[in-house]
Protein backbone atom coordinates (compact mmCIF):
# COMPACT_ATOMS: atom_id res chain seq x y z
CA UNK A 1 0.00 0.00 0.00
CA UNK A 2 1.08 3.75 -0.95
CA UNK A 3 1.49 6.32 1.39
CA UNK A 4 1.81 9.83 0.58
CA UNK A 5 3.90 11.94 2.57
CA UNK A 6 5.76 14.90 0.69
CA UNK A 7 8.32 16.28 3.91
CA UNK A 8 10.82 18.12 3.80
CA UNK A 9 13.49 15.45 5.49
CA UNK A 10 15.04 18.39 7.96
CA UNK A 11 12.17 19.23 9.46
CA UNK A 12 13.26 18.32 13.12
CA UNK A 13 16.20 20.63 12.70
CA UNK A 14 14.05 23.62 10.72
CA UNK A 15 11.87 23.55 13.89
CA UNK A 16 14.39 23.79 16.73
CA UNK A 17 16.04 26.67 14.03
CA UNK A 18 13.06 28.19 14.46
CA UNK A 19 12.94 27.95 18.40
CA UNK A 20 16.45 29.39 18.13
CA UNK A 21 15.49 32.25 16.11
CA UNK A 22 12.56 32.98 18.00
CA UNK A 23 14.92 33.49 20.98
CA UNK A 24 17.70 35.47 19.59
CA UNK A 25 14.44 37.85 18.40
CA UNK A 26 13.09 38.10 21.71
CA UNK A 27 16.64 39.02 23.14
CA UNK A 28 17.03 41.61 20.15
CA UNK A 29 20.12 39.90 19.28
CA UNK A 30 21.38 39.41 15.49
CA UNK A 31 23.18 36.20 14.94
CA UNK A 32 26.11 35.64 12.00
CA UNK A 33 26.66 31.66 11.06
CA UNK A 34 30.62 31.50 9.92
CA UNK A 35 30.95 28.48 7.91
CA UNK A 36 34.20 27.16 6.18
CA UNK A 37 36.68 24.45 6.03
CA UNK A 38 39.00 24.07 8.45
CA UNK A 39 41.53 26.70 8.89
CA UNK A 40 40.62 29.12 6.54
CA UNK A 41 40.70 31.85 9.60
CA UNK A 42 37.14 31.74 10.92
CA UNK A 43 38.57 32.76 14.63
CA UNK A 44 40.59 35.08 13.79
CA UNK A 45 38.19 36.87 11.76
CA UNK A 46 36.06 37.26 15.00
CA UNK A 47 38.51 37.95 16.69
CA UNK A 48 39.19 40.82 14.73
CA UNK A 49 35.57 41.97 15.05
CA UNK A 50 35.67 41.68 18.79
CA UNK A 51 38.44 44.31 18.80
CA UNK A 52 37.07 46.45 15.92
CA UNK A 53 33.64 46.73 17.37
CA UNK A 54 34.67 46.98 20.61
CA UNK A 55 32.82 49.54 22.30
CA UNK A 56 30.01 49.91 19.93
CA UNK A 57 28.48 46.14 19.73
CA UNK A 58 28.43 43.55 22.27
CA UNK A 59 29.63 40.09 20.88
CA UNK A 60 28.80 37.02 22.18
CA UNK A 61 30.09 33.64 20.53
CA UNK A 62 29.63 29.86 19.81
CA UNK A 63 32.55 27.99 19.14
CA UNK A 64 31.80 24.86 17.47
CA UNK A 65 34.48 22.36 17.05
CA UNK A 66 34.86 18.20 17.07
CA UNK A 67 37.09 18.46 20.02
CA UNK A 68 39.09 20.38 22.71
CA UNK A 69 38.01 24.43 24.04
CA UNK A 70 41.23 25.68 22.22
CA UNK A 71 39.07 28.56 19.80
CA UNK A 72 37.04 29.37 23.11
CA UNK A 73 40.26 30.26 25.53
CA UNK A 74 41.60 32.44 22.17
CA UNK A 75 38.02 34.36 22.21
CA UNK A 76 37.84 34.44 26.18
CA UNK A 77 41.13 36.32 26.09
CA UNK A 78 39.19 38.72 24.30
CA UNK A 79 37.16 39.36 27.48
CA UNK A 80 33.57 38.38 25.59
CA UNK A 81 31.49 35.95 26.47
CA UNK A 82 31.98 32.55 24.64
CA UNK A 83 30.95 28.92 24.65
CA UNK A 84 32.53 26.10 23.68
CA UNK A 85 30.26 23.35 21.70
CA UNK A 86 32.46 19.80 21.13
CA UNK A 87 30.09 18.03 18.79
CA UNK A 88 32.27 14.84 18.94
CA UNK A 89 31.29 12.60 15.93
CA UNK A 90 29.29 15.34 14.62
CA UNK A 91 30.59 17.46 11.16
CA UNK A 92 28.46 20.29 12.00
CA UNK A 93 26.76 22.10 15.06
CA UNK A 94 23.17 20.29 15.45
CA UNK A 95 20.43 23.01 16.15
CA UNK A 96 19.57 21.64 19.37
CA UNK A 97 23.01 21.95 20.24
CA UNK A 98 23.45 25.73 19.58
CA UNK A 99 19.85 26.08 21.53
CA UNK A 100 21.04 24.38 24.47
CA UNK A 101 24.36 26.12 24.19
CA UNK A 102 22.21 29.84 24.43
CA UNK A 103 21.54 28.60 27.97
CA UNK A 104 25.13 29.39 28.76
CA UNK A 105 25.02 32.97 27.80
CA UNK A 106 23.51 36.44 28.91
CA UNK A 107 21.87 37.27 25.73
CA UNK A 108 20.44 40.36 27.42
CA UNK A 109 24.03 41.32 27.47
CA UNK A 110 24.70 40.16 23.73
CA UNK A 111 23.92 42.23 20.32
CA UNK A 112 25.11 40.55 18.20
CA UNK A 113 26.19 36.32 18.25
CA UNK A 114 28.81 34.70 16.19
CA UNK A 115 28.38 31.37 15.86
CA UNK A 116 31.59 29.60 14.44
CA UNK A 117 30.34 26.26 12.77
CA UNK A 118 32.60 23.04 12.71
CA UNK A 119 35.54 23.56 9.73
CA UNK A 120 33.75 22.06 7.28
CA UNK A 121 32.17 23.15 3.36
CA UNK A 122 29.64 20.55 3.15
CA UNK A 123 27.74 19.96 5.90
CA UNK A 124 27.10 22.83 7.92
CA UNK A 125 25.61 23.80 4.78
CA UNK A 126 22.68 21.74 4.98
CA UNK A 127 21.75 23.06 8.83
CA UNK A 128 19.60 25.93 9.34
CA UNK A 129 21.08 27.26 13.22
CA UNK A 130 18.43 30.41 12.65
CA UNK A 131 20.65 32.45 11.80
CA UNK A 132 20.06 36.43 10.64
CA UNK A 133 23.34 35.90 8.45
CA UNK A 134 25.04 32.98 6.55
CA UNK A 135 28.86 34.11 6.15
CA UNK A 136 31.02 31.60 4.49
CA UNK A 137 34.59 32.32 4.25
CA UNK A 138 37.26 30.72 1.63
CA UNK A 139 40.99 31.05 2.06
CA UNK A 140 42.88 31.65 -1.38
CA UNK A 141 44.69 28.89 -0.36
CA UNK A 142 42.10 26.74 -0.69
CA UNK A 143 41.96 27.14 -4.52
CA UNK A 144 39.48 28.85 -6.34
CA UNK A 145 37.18 25.89 -7.53
CA UNK A 146 35.71 25.74 -4.64
CA UNK A 147 32.37 27.49 -5.49
CA UNK A 148 32.07 24.60 -8.20
CA UNK A 149 32.77 21.88 -5.59
CA UNK A 150 30.91 22.48 -3.10
CA UNK A 151 28.04 24.87 -4.11
CA UNK A 152 25.48 24.53 -1.10
CA UNK A 153 26.89 26.41 1.05
CA UNK A 154 27.44 29.39 -1.51
CA UNK A 155 24.06 28.89 -2.88
CA UNK A 156 22.73 29.07 0.49
CA UNK A 157 25.18 32.07 2.14
CA UNK A 158 24.42 35.80 2.40
CA UNK A 159 28.17 37.20 2.68
CA UNK A 160 31.39 35.10 0.93
CA UNK A 161 34.47 36.49 2.67
CA UNK A 162 37.65 35.51 0.73
CA UNK A 163 40.41 35.65 3.20
CA UNK A 164 44.51 34.92 3.28
CA UNK A 165 44.38 37.72 0.69
CA UNK A 166 47.91 38.31 1.67
CA UNK A 167 48.81 34.97 0.41
CA UNK A 168 47.72 36.00 -3.19
CA UNK A 169 51.29 36.34 -4.84
CA UNK A 170 51.98 33.04 -3.42
CA UNK A 171 49.29 30.82 -4.52
CA UNK A 172 46.91 30.17 -7.75
CA UNK A 173 43.76 31.75 -7.16
CA UNK A 174 41.23 33.77 -9.24
CA UNK A 175 39.16 36.13 -7.42
CA UNK A 176 37.19 36.74 -10.26
CA UNK A 177 36.64 32.86 -11.12
CA UNK A 178 35.45 32.29 -7.27
CA UNK A 179 33.08 35.47 -7.93
CA UNK A 180 31.47 34.24 -10.87
CA UNK A 181 31.27 30.95 -9.78
CA UNK A 182 29.49 32.11 -6.57
CA UNK A 183 27.53 34.48 -8.07
CA UNK A 184 26.16 31.58 -10.99
CA UNK A 185 24.66 29.70 -7.94
CA UNK A 186 23.63 32.49 -5.62
CA UNK A 187 23.34 35.68 -7.23
CA UNK A 188 22.59 37.77 -4.23
CA UNK A 189 25.87 37.09 -2.68
CA UNK A 190 28.05 40.24 -1.51
CA UNK A 191 31.61 39.09 -1.71
CA UNK A 192 34.42 40.56 0.41
CA UNK A 193 38.30 40.07 0.02
CA UNK A 194 40.04 40.25 3.35
CA UNK A 195 43.36 39.66 4.91
CA UNK A 196 43.47 39.63 8.74
CA UNK A 197 47.08 39.77 8.63
CA UNK A 198 47.59 43.08 6.82
CA UNK A 199 44.27 44.49 7.69
CA UNK A 200 43.12 44.83 4.13
CA UNK A 201 39.58 44.91 3.21
CA UNK A 202 38.56 44.12 7.20
CA UNK A 203 37.12 47.00 7.60
CA UNK A 204 34.55 47.21 5.16
CA UNK A 205 33.61 43.55 5.93
CA UNK A 206 33.32 44.50 9.10
CA UNK A 207 31.24 48.01 8.46
CA UNK A 208 28.49 45.67 6.53
CA UNK A 209 28.02 43.28 9.42
CA UNK A 210 27.63 46.01 11.69
CA UNK A 211 25.46 47.89 9.54
CA UNK A 212 23.55 44.34 8.98
CA UNK A 213 23.05 43.76 12.92
CA UNK A 214 22.47 47.74 13.19
CA UNK A 215 19.36 46.54 11.06
CA UNK A 216 18.00 44.00 13.42
CA UNK A 217 18.57 45.45 17.02
CA UNK A 218 18.13 49.38 16.23
CA UNK B 1 29.04 11.46 7.60
CA UNK B 2 25.84 13.94 7.33
CA UNK B 3 24.01 11.27 5.72
CA UNK B 4 23.71 9.21 8.88
CA UNK B 5 21.45 12.67 10.53
CA UNK B 6 19.49 12.33 7.10
CA UNK B 7 19.04 8.52 7.53
CA UNK B 8 17.92 8.78 10.71
CA UNK B 9 15.33 11.91 9.90
CA UNK B 10 14.03 9.57 6.93
CA UNK B 11 13.45 6.76 9.35
CA UNK B 12 11.95 8.62 12.02
CA UNK B 13 9.70 10.11 9.35
CA UNK B 14 8.65 7.13 8.24
CA UNK B 15 8.13 5.50 11.15
CA UNK B 16 6.00 8.43 12.31
CA UNK B 17 3.85 7.34 9.25
CA UNK B 18 4.15 4.01 9.51
CA UNK B 19 2.25 4.46 13.24
CA UNK B 20 -0.60 6.35 11.48
CA UNK B 21 -1.50 2.80 9.46
CA UNK B 22 -0.90 0.72 12.50
CA UNK B 23 2.76 -0.02 12.20
CA UNK B 24 2.83 -2.53 9.34
CA UNK B 25 6.01 -3.02 7.67
CA UNK B 26 7.71 -0.55 5.68
CA UNK B 27 9.12 -1.58 2.00
CA UNK B 28 9.79 0.95 0.43
CA UNK B 29 10.52 4.60 1.17
CA UNK B 30 10.43 7.40 -2.21
CA UNK B 31 12.89 10.45 -2.17
CA UNK B 32 13.57 13.64 -4.02
CA UNK B 33 17.04 14.64 -3.16
CA UNK B 34 18.78 17.60 -5.29
CA UNK B 35 21.87 17.06 -7.09
CA UNK B 36 23.39 20.35 -5.47
CA UNK B 37 22.60 18.57 -1.59
CA UNK B 38 25.98 17.42 -2.02
CA UNK B 39 24.19 13.61 -0.87
CA UNK B 40 26.02 10.24 -2.47
CA UNK B 41 22.58 8.01 -2.95
CA UNK B 42 24.76 5.08 -2.27
CA UNK B 43 25.81 5.88 0.96
CA UNK B 44 22.39 6.70 2.47
CA UNK B 45 21.59 3.85 1.33
CA UNK B 46 23.73 1.73 3.37
CA UNK B 47 22.96 4.34 6.12
CA UNK B 48 19.52 3.95 6.03
CA UNK B 49 19.79 0.19 6.24
CA UNK B 50 22.42 0.21 9.42
CA UNK B 51 19.66 2.48 11.02
CA UNK B 52 16.71 0.78 10.04
CA UNK B 53 17.77 -2.46 11.36
CA UNK B 54 15.32 -3.65 14.08
CA UNK B 55 12.61 -1.68 13.10
CA UNK B 56 9.88 -2.03 11.13
CA UNK B 57 11.50 -0.17 8.16
CA UNK B 58 14.47 -3.36 8.15
CA UNK B 59 15.18 -4.29 4.38
CA UNK B 60 13.51 -1.37 3.12
CA UNK B 61 14.03 -0.40 -0.22
CA UNK B 62 15.50 3.93 -0.63
CA UNK B 63 14.41 4.80 -3.61
CA UNK B 64 16.22 8.28 -4.74
CA UNK B 65 15.09 9.98 -7.32
CA UNK B 66 17.51 12.81 -7.83
CA UNK B 67 16.12 16.36 -8.93
CA UNK B 68 18.02 17.89 -11.44
CA UNK B 69 19.57 21.78 -11.10
CA UNK B 70 17.29 23.85 -13.39
CA UNK B 71 19.81 26.65 -15.35
CA UNK B 72 18.08 29.77 -16.35
CA UNK B 73 19.89 31.02 -19.01
CA UNK B 74 19.27 34.61 -20.98
CA UNK B 75 20.77 33.22 -23.97
CA UNK B 76 19.39 29.92 -24.86
CA UNK B 77 16.52 29.59 -22.55
CA UNK B 78 16.32 26.91 -19.71
CA UNK B 79 18.19 23.84 -19.46
CA UNK B 80 18.08 20.89 -16.85
CA UNK B 81 21.58 20.08 -15.34
CA UNK B 82 22.41 16.99 -13.49
CA UNK B 83 25.88 17.87 -13.13
CA UNK B 84 27.03 21.39 -11.60
CA UNK B 85 28.64 23.03 -13.81
CA UNK B 86 29.70 26.93 -14.34
CA UNK B 87 27.65 28.88 -17.02
CA UNK B 88 25.33 27.59 -18.91
CA UNK B 89 25.25 23.57 -19.72
CA UNK B 90 23.82 24.51 -23.28
CA UNK B 91 25.46 27.43 -24.35
CA UNK B 92 28.30 28.10 -21.65
CA UNK B 93 27.19 31.49 -20.95
CA UNK B 94 28.46 32.90 -17.70
CA UNK B 95 25.67 34.91 -16.80
CA UNK B 96 23.49 31.60 -16.19
CA UNK B 97 21.50 31.33 -12.99
CA UNK B 98 21.02 27.86 -11.18
CA UNK B 99 17.53 28.71 -9.83
CA UNK B 100 16.66 24.39 -8.34
CA UNK B 101 18.52 21.58 -7.61
CA UNK B 102 18.12 21.65 -3.28
CA UNK B 103 15.09 19.13 -2.82
CA UNK B 104 15.45 16.97 0.18
CA UNK B 105 12.17 15.54 0.95
CA UNK B 106 10.46 12.26 1.00
CA UNK B 107 7.85 11.51 -1.27
CA UNK B 108 6.17 8.57 -0.07
CA UNK B 109 6.29 5.15 0.99
CA UNK B 110 5.23 1.72 0.64
CA UNK B 111 3.36 -0.52 3.70
CA UNK B 112 2.49 -4.01 3.72
CA UNK B 113 -1.60 -3.99 3.17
Amino acid sequence: MKVDIGREIQQSAEETAGKIRGLLAARNVFSVNLISSPGSGKTTLIEKAIEALRGRIRIAVVEGDMETDIDAARIRRHGVQVHQINTRSSCHIPPFLLLSALDHLDLDAADLLFVENVGNLVCPAEVPLGEDLRVVALSVAEGDEKPLKYPLVFKTSDLLVITKTDLLPYVKFDTDRVKTAARAVNPRVEVFEVSSYTGSGLSSFLERIEELCRRKIG
Amino acid sequence: MHELGIANDILDIALAEAKKHGNRRITRVDLEVGVLRGIVPENLVFLFGHVAKGTIAEGAHLAIEEQPARVECGTCGTTEARVFTIGCPGCGSPTARVERGDAMRILSMEIDD
